[in-house]
């Protein structure tokens, strides 16, 4: 009992370090299957870890704020519902790469998940850029494992535009130390985000509004908001979905997250005459540009993979957006949407998968729309699964991204009623593009030769990815009720 | 004393970053990154006598083997396996790239120097060089076609980021941020690696590259 409650105490460290100190072992020894389990296994030890965080959430560098805490868990519910129907996934793949890229395959699942935790646990605005950069290296060694031409140039994309945009993010991370080191002093506190929260009114404003722009184009690569875009939807396209699509779709949220906690430092050291300027309008803008870019862009796209990868973009600018907006109404509408974007994309990345796994293999030209049309012909239950997800991102009732996007637009009325229009233009926009282009995936004639097939049994699970997204939204447990407003309040 | 020579050391870093825009072979390129490098270890070995902080010696230490002797040697030996020697393709003629970075220079300059009116004066000026670096390396990327020269940008754009960090009086971390940015650094410079060779061999599998050397080229 004494040892559960000592390792309880370090819970937010563990659930960090562990995937990563796991990693190694995964990438030099075991066969593909052998990677699968093991990942279930760690991803299991984590989830169960990320519930002990809200106990005891660390000290020091890996202290968890309450935000940190529900993306956690958030997060950790994701990679291990991922990592169950990963398993299906290495079945019907096995044959595509060799045992040593299924290890490195392994390796990286679990290095992008412990880099995720590390980013949201951080106290440290050092560690939080080290986790960001680790997640990158991962993702980008995870999109060139197809070791095709294309996945090799996805790759070398992915790795230029983010390694310039993980330089900006450091440069912006070295002037936020700058504008607090004279209030806190030489040293480790000047860069905990804690410490920097309290003293937001005193740091040096006109440094915080340079650093904030180097960090808004830094995180914002993460993060993908246009015109840093570029990288995702080819990362999404090329590489094996579970890890480039699934996981470090997580990672979007740790740049997200990290945007808003600087946003707040601007913010209140605006309001205070700190010298910052305000955050609101350059957030606004990024956002709305995602929005209507995507907007415009998805109906163009021929590959399933590549679509949702661009609704990705569209769902980054909505929160981003709604950050911008500010209050706390809009502040806590945009995390309930990263955390219900991030559990539908994940089901619905986790579905694509199986159907074109259905459909003869997930081999570089099997995601086209025509090619996965019709899924009602092949299994039934599948089928309705994809067509939930696909019917729940366009934001319609009874998606919860209907309660979020509501609550978004109805506070743009309210504070910005000028980029009212725009926004929910190109949400609409969004919603009908997504609905016509993505809707034959279920009800459409199937091409020629569709047998029906078994949809395998570990699926089901994902269904619970669509229960929690209506259940959230519309019959929220009042502790996480409670937490998010509490959150929203604090980051106004 | 502390202020001439940190400037000294800081302007022949900006130096190297800017003569990378006027060349365009990638032998001569590799070489000022090496000179880059090179002054890069001596100004964090300076800093780290003046702050009298170790954690700067490290910093010192691992930017003198790795950035200016571990990977000039890979970049070089790329080049020489995949013959690269003639000059490489620019986006646009090399002087409005060097008129580009003079503006950029500018731009650095001013909006560091008036940003910074509480901070030491060490640390403004050496924050502005340091931009600059970093601007000069991201103008070097987007100028350049080939690969190769991209990360050599890239790795001239760390080189400021490292001399910022040194700059920042007390600075935790800057001996661990830079070993972060080396990793980045090896990745891609086996990436531009493995890159290379898919566009000789068509493949990566090392299996095929072994049927070509059985075959003979």
């Amino acid at each position: 009992m004494n040892f559960l409650l000592v390792a309880l105490g370090f819970a937010a460290p563990t659930a960090a370090f562990l995937p990563l100190l796991a990693a190694p072992f995964i990438g030099f020894f075991g066969k593909p299957m052998h990677g699968a389990f093991a990942n279930v296994g760690l991803c299991f030890v984590v989830f169960a870890l990320t519930f002990g965080v809200f106990k005891s959430p660390g000290g020091g560098l890996i202290h968890a704020d309450q935000l940190g805490m529900i993306f956690g868990a958030l997060t950790s519910f994701v990679a291990l519902s991922t990592s169950l129907t990963n398993i299906g996934f290495v079945r019907s793949e096995f044959s595509r790469m060799s045992v040593r890229r299924w290890r490195v395959y392994h390796a990286m699942c679990q290095v992008m998940l412990g880099t995720t935790i590390l980013g949201l646990y951080a106290d440290n605005i050092g560690m939080l850029w080290v986790a960001v950069e680790g997640a990158t290296i991962s993702a980008t060694l995870g999109v060139s494992l197809p070791r095709t031409a294309t996945a090799l140039e996805a790759g070398w994309k992915y790795f230029v535009l983010g390694g310039v945009g993980i330089a900006l993010a450091l440069f912006g991370t070295m002037l936020t130390y700058l504008a607090a080191q004279p209030v806190l002093g030489p040293g480790l506190k000047a860069m905990s985000f804690i410490a920097l929260e309290v003293n937001a009114a005193h740091l040096d404003g006109s440094l915080m509004t340079l650093a904030f722009v180097f960090l808004l184009f830094g995180y914002g690569t993460k993060s993908a908001l246009v015109p840093l875009h570029g990288w995702l939807p080819d990362a999404y396209a090329e590489g094996p979905i579970p890890l480039t699509a699934t996981l470090s779709g997580l990672m979007l949220n740790v740049a997200l997250l990290a945007l808003l906690r600087f946003r707040h430092l601007m913010q209140a050291n605006f309001l205070a005459h700190g010298g910052a300027l305000r955050p609101g309008p350059f957030l606004d803008s990024l956002g709305l540009a995602s929005l209507l870019l995507v907007a415009f862009s998805l109906w163009r796209r021929r590959d399933a993979r590549r679509f949702f990868g661009f609704s990705s973009i569209e769902n980054s600018g909505i929160a981003v957006f709604a950050f911008g907006v500010g209050g706390p109404v809009a502040i806590f509408a945009g995390l309930l949407h990263m955390i219900l974007h991030s559990l539908v994309k994940s089901a619905l990345f986790q579905a694509l998968t199986r159907a074109a796994a259905m459909r003869g293999g997930a081999g570089p030209h099997q995601y086209g729309f025509s090619h996965l049309r019709g899924m009602m012909a092949s299994n039934k239950f599948l089928a309705w699964l994809l067509v939930g997800c696909v019917f729940f991102l366009t934001g319609l009732p009874p998606s919860g991204l209907f309660a979020t996007e509501f609550l978004i637009i109805s506070q743009t009325i309210q504070r910005v009623p000028i980029l009212s229009l725009p926004l929910g233009a190109g949400l609409l926009l969004c919603a009908i593009a997504i609905i016509r282009q993505a809707g034959p995936l279920g009800f459409a004639p199937p091409p020629q030769n569709t047998r029906p097939a078994k949809a395998g049994r570990l699926l089901g699970f994902v269904y619970l990815h669509l229960a929690l997204v209506v259940t959230l939204a519309f019959a929220m447990p009042p502790l996480l009720f409670a937490a998010l407003s509490n959150i929203a309040m604090g980051l106004q | 004393m502390i202020y001439p020579l940190a400037h000294l050391l800081g302007g022949l870093v900006l130096l190297c970053a800017f003569s990378l825009l006027s060349q365009r072979r990638l032998a001569a390129m590799i070489s000022i990154y090496q000179a880059e490098a090179l002054i890069l270890s001596a100004a964090a070995a300076w800093q780290g006598y003046a702050q009298h902080e170790f954690n700067l010696y490290l910093t010192s230490a691992i930017t003198l083997v790795i950035k200016a002797g571990i990977a000039p040697i890979a970049l070089r030996r790329i080049v020489h396996n995949f013959n690269f020697f003639r000059a490489v393709e620019t986006v646009m003629p090399v002087g409005l790239s060097m008129i580009l970075g003079v503006g950029l220079i500018g731009v650095a300059v001013l909006v560091v120097l008036p940003t910074t009116m509480n901070s030491v004066g060490l640390t403004r000026e050496d924050l502005a060089i340091s931009l600059s670096v970093v601007l000069l390396g991201l103008l070097v990327m987007t100028t350049r076609r080939n690969a190769v020269s991209q990360v050599i940008g890239f790795l001239s754009t760390e080189n400021g980021l490292v001399l910022a960090a040194i700059g920042m009086p007390g600075m935790p971390f800057v001996a661990e941020l830079s070993v972060a940015l080396l990793v980045l650094m090896a990745f891609m410079v086996v990436g531009v690696f493995l890159l290379r060779i898919r566009e000789h061999f068509d493949t990566l599998d090392l299996s095929g590259i072994e049927e070509i050397e059985r075959r003979g080229r």
